[in-house]
């Protein structure tokens, strides 16, 4: 299937941009999980390692199969996704009050995750066969009934952060394929008219501790503000040089919780300083500007679509993490995708990429 | 795909227009994202590392071993010995109330402290004391109680093995390592150390685990110019005098008069340092550089000493001291009786007052008072003395003729007893005015550094300094100071008896300070000594030149000065039992005294046992069959029978023992 031509037009830099960002979050990993007593690292860095092993085999897979053979069968993949997050539901391995995974033996798997991607694939293929959906109503119902579905089962373990991101993957793709401004326009005013009753009623009370401690986190500097403060202390604490590698003492005496984890950058920002963060930003810039690149060059609009779907989802993520890392955002569990440990999230992206890769590879081909 | 569809290119503007949308939203969000960054970790930088800082970490200070204080022969009399502290992290504390039973139980608290260890238990924090210094095995019976959140740290604690010994020079140390008093307190950042700082880190559930972060640095041993034997001597002979006297105190500076070293320093009452905590402001005041008092006829060596070195007078002039005193005005200065004409030396050996009013008429107010501050008067004497006093002197240019007379005898005027002594000692060591000093030298990890010794100022010529020693001799010898004569030294010295100043009123009868300075021996003087004894109805001459007499005699042995008058011959003893008893060859001068022992004398008379040490006597006299009955200690001083007389087997003889052998000697 990957013939010469083709392995010609892999974009090797968003690749190399990427492999880069793995190895600083599975060093950033082990700095954090080091334990400065024992001497070693934790179990996050062999499960970080394994889940990339598993991600670059998914990356190549999702390479090879032309993503319009992907597209055709959109509705299994669909139906698939829909059954695991069922399936989560029903029989989910249960986590801080959770029931996000899937329990396989060896490691968990989060089938939410890959919503973003399954969401992305539905949508643009929709899109892509019915160019007026966006102007009759059963084109509107599809969309809503592709984004909602997962986003409502995924909203249910309860996890609303990943149910949140389906929404700037669907939003994304709506714009290119041609949603009227006018509308995001109502849209937004519905939100602001929405918001006031969505906190009454839509919101769970530490969902609603979670956002007032945002906009005043010393209001309670020990409770729901803590790890908004440590955040930002940890972060400034790095100054323009930073710690050094291990000397994270933020993140190593467990001051700034699930480090390795969500406040991944914040490590970054304690460890290697602002110099190591700008270069770490700067990849991360670098790598959704070559995949809206990648939209731009696709052949046809189901590849543009795609891409974008899941350059949008993943871009969310990234400046949502970042800035929430930075204190600029209330503390949400989304992770950090490439560094964050997380197997799932590893695989997933990396998956997603595999797709960018793909669209990017066959402009050429028919 | 070259076709130009109209609509294909419609969406492709739109594309480009939504990338340039997106492509801006995240170059913006990435403007914003670096400006945080710089925000955060440049211009907050610090103040968010002292956050970080803040929570992860307490500044725990350990303290430094402190430096030792040693006398000039390297024995210790001040040391810090490493005690335990019983100490509590009441985070870690599970049954505070239990917990305390069990410490207070090794501890032995009172009910007071009972409560406090419950408290500082049950409170919230990383660290609280529980005792300090605990026996040693308190702290073993603490070490296995193996209570969550109790625990011993190291500290130091001083100790001062001789407690009383040199109490007022050594000072003291409080818990937190800091000198309060005395040396302890004026080489405080010396000795102290450099305080080390263990950063215990802790997590952000306040478990600590810790760091070193800058080990502490010992402190610099002190040596000092004290002879500790010296002023055990010293501090001896000051207590027996104010007891004797029933004085309320006293001083004694015992010191070398050429390199300003203090051999001994003592002041009565004294206290503990030890205990310091049990002791009164009064017994810790160092009464020899902080009390100030009218030194009196001892000050008539500076009138003298100022009259001579400005050539007004010398030592063989005739003064007419008639009838016995002289008026300033509404003011009599009298002396104790007429001694009608005396010489300007028996001015000096009669302590007259006339003749010292009529010097100082001489020397005029100007000139006395140039002389009184050259001897150091008015200003501090020495620099190892934190709160010395400067004593008090008055103006010379105010001074009426009255006020000099009176300073010309030693009123009027307030100096310390520490004044006293380098002032005197300028006239023993042939004019100079030679700064007291206290520490030797400086150790600092092995490495010695002396102090050296500072000369003020020249106060008088050489030859004024020989003139007013020749005269203090006189003194000693003939006049009112005889009490300090010393066996087989010279000595120079002069006496002060002060009416003390009570409620603004000199007091005529019993309230004097008592007051003697000397050197010796005065040829070349080794010693100089001020005994100052406060508050008692005689006279310098009767209670304090004894004590000199005391304290020289057993300094100048300690220091092992030969004597210089009627040298004692150096006896001699002939091992040999039959050896003639001539030829010997030994210097003329010496003259020495040759005897034999034992049955060398005729059989069946007393061997001359004097000049023996203990043990050999009884050899002696036990190979002749005879009984010995010894007392005292040293050497043979008397024995009974006497030498050559009739001996009988079995006879005992009494050996009466004596430290000064030679004096015996015939």
């Amino acid at each position: 299937m990957l013939e010469r031509r083709l392995y010609r037009h892999i974009d090797w830099l968003l690749l190399g941009a990427v492999v880069v960002l793995c190895a600083i979050g599975v060093t950033m990993i082990y700095s954090t999980t080091h334990d400065p007593t024992a001497g070693a690292a934790g179990p996050q860095v062999r499960t970080q390692l394994g889940a990339l092993a598993l991600g670059f085999i998914a990356f190549a897979v999702l390479l090879l199969i032309d993503y319009r053979w992907l597209s055709d069968s959109w509705v299994t993949i669909f139906v698939g996704l829909l059954a695991m997050l069922a399936y989560v539901l029903l029989f989910g391995v249960v986590d801080g009050g959770a029931q996000r995974w899937i329990g396989l033996g060896l490691f968990n798997l989060q089938p939410s995750e890959f919503a973003r991607i399954v969401v992305s694939l539905g949508l643009a293929t929709v899109l892509y066969h019915r160019r007026w959906a966006l102007q009759t109503p059963v084109g509107w119902l599809m969309v809503a009934g592709i984004v909602g579905a997962p986003a409502l089962l995924i909203y249910q373990q309860p996890d609303l952060g990943a149910a949140v991101t389906l929404l700037p993957v669907a939003f994304a793709i709506l714009l290119f394929a041609g949603l009227r401004l006018r509308y995001v326009a109502i849209l937004v005013a519905v939100a602001i008219l929405v918001a006031p009753v969505a906190w009454t009623y839509g919101l769970q009370d530490y969902q609603r501790q979670r956002i007032s401690s945002f906009l005043d986190p010393e209001l309670d500097p020990q409770g729901a503000g803590w790890q908004q403060r440590q955040a930002r202390i940890t972060v400034g604490s790095g100054g323009p040089l930073g710690k050094g590698f291990l000397q994270g003492t933020q993140s190593q005496y467990k001051f700034l919780p699930v480090a390795h984890n969500d406040f991944i950058f914040s490590v970054l920002a304690e460890e290697q300083g602002f110099l190591g963060v700008v270069f770490a930003l700067g990849l991360y810039l670098f790598v959704i500007l070559r995949g809206l690149d990648a939209a731009r060059l696709a052949k046809d609009r189901l590849g543009r679509y795609l891409v974008v779907g899941i350059m949008s989802g993943f871009a969310f993520q990234v400046i949502y993490n970042i800035a929430m890392s930075a204190g600029l955002a209330p503390v949400k569990g989304l992770t950090l995708p490439l560094m964050s440990a997380g197997g799932t999230s590893v695989i997933a992206t990396l998956a997603a990429f595999g797709l960018v890769l793909n669209v990017r590879m066959r402009r050429f081909t028919n | 795909m070259a076709v130009n569809h109209p609509a294909n290119d419609r969406w492709r503007r739109t594309v480009r227009g939504r990338v340039l949308v997106m492509a801006s939203v995240m170059a913006l969000w990435g403007v914003a994202m670096e400006a945080r960054l710089v925000h955060l970790q440049v211009f907050r930088y610090d103040a968010l590392v002292e956050q970080a800082e803040r929570q992860q970490s307490r500044s725990v200070k350990t303290i430094p071993k402190r430096g030792e204080i040693l006398d000039r022969e390297g024995r210790l009399l001040a040391y810090s010995v490493e005690a335990d502290s019983v100490v509590a992290v009441p985070n870690e504390v599970v049954d505070p109330i239990g917990t305390t039973a069990a410490v207070c139980e090794i501890l032995e608290c009172s009910e007071q402290r009972w409560n406090t260890v419950e408290s500082r238990l049950s409170g919230d924090g990383l660290f609280a004391y529980v005792q300090r210094h605990v026996s040693v095995e308190a702290a073993q019976r603490v070490r296995g109680l193996d209570v969550p959140g109790i625990g011993l740290i190291k500290e130091n604690r001083r100790f001062y093995p001789n407690s009383e010994l040199a109490a007022h020079l050594l000072g003291f140390v409080g818990f937190d390592n800091k000198g309060l008093h005395g040396l302890e307190q004026l080489y405080d950042q010396e000795i102290s150390g450099r305080e080390g700082r263990v950063l215990v880190q802790t997590d952000a559930h306040g478990r600590a685990f810790s760091r070193v972060e800058r080990p502490p640095m010992a402190g610099v041993s002190l040596e000092l110019t004290i002879d500790k034997y010296i002023q055990h001597i010293t501090e001896r002979e000051l207590r027996i005098a104010v007891r004797e006297h029933g004085a309320v105190g006293g001083s004694v500076v015992v010191m070398n008069p050429f390199t300003g070293e203090i051999l001994a320093l003592a002041n009565e009452p004294t206290f503990n340092p030890n205990v310091f905590g049990s002791t009164s402001e009064d017994e810790r005041r160092n009464r020899a550089t902080q009390a100030v008092y009218e030194p009196g006829s001892i000050f008539k060596v500076i009138t003298a000493s100022a009259a001579l070195e400005e050539g007004l007078s010398h030592p063989a002039e005739l003064f007419d001291t008639n009838p016995g005193s002289i008026r300033f005005g509404s003011r009599t200065i009298s002396d104790l009786r007429n001694y009608g004409v005396l010489s300007f030396t028996d001015v000096l050996v009669r302590s007259s007052n006339v003749g010292a009013s009529k010097l100082s008429q001489r020397l005029g107010a100007e000139r006395m008072g140039r002389y009184v501050r050259r001897f150091g008067f008015g200003e501090r004497a020495s620099s190892d003395f934190p709160g010395e006093s400067r004593g008090i002197v008055y103006n010379p240019a105010r001074l009426t003729e009255s006020d000099l007379a009176s300073v010309s005898m030693g009123y009027s005027i307030s100096v310390t007893p520490l004044q006293m002594a380098a002032a005197m000692s300028a006239v023993a060591n042939g004019g100079e005015l030679v700064a007291p000093r206290l520490v030797r030298a400086v150790l600092n990890e092995g490495e010695r550094v002396e102090a050296p010794r500072r000369v003020v100022r020249r106060v008088m010529s050489k030859n004024t300094a020989l003139t007013m020693t020749r005269m203090l001799e006189d003194v000693v010898t003939r006049g009112t100071a005889q009490s300090a004569q010393l066996a087989g030294y010279t000595a120079a010295g002069k006496t002060g008896t002060t009416e003390k100043l009570v409620n603004g009123r000199y007091q005529d009868q019993g309230r004097n300070i008592a007051s003697f300075a000397g050197f010796t021996p005065s040829t070349r003087p080794e010693l100089t000594i001020l005994v100052v004894v406060d508050d008692v109805n005689r006279g310098g001459g009767s209670v304090a030149a004894p004590v000199f007499q005391r304290i020289a005699e057993a300094a100048l042995r300690q220091l092992g000065v030969p004597p210089n008058i009627d040298a004692p011959a150096p006896v001699l003893l002939a091992d040999e039992l039959f050896l003639p008893v001539t030829a010997l060859p030994v210097a003329a001068r010496l003259q020495p005294a040759v005897r034999t022992t034992g049955i060398g004398a005729a059989p069946g008379t007393m061997p001359d046992l004097r000049g023996l040490g203990a043990r050999q006597a009884v050899e002696v006299a036990t190979e002749l069959g005879l009984s010995v009955e010894i007392s005292g200690d040293g050497f043979v001083a008397t024995q009974m029978p006497e030498p050559g007389g009739a001996m009988t087997p079995h006879q005992t003889v009494h050996l009466e023992l004596d430290r000064r052998a030679m004096e015996s000697a015939p």
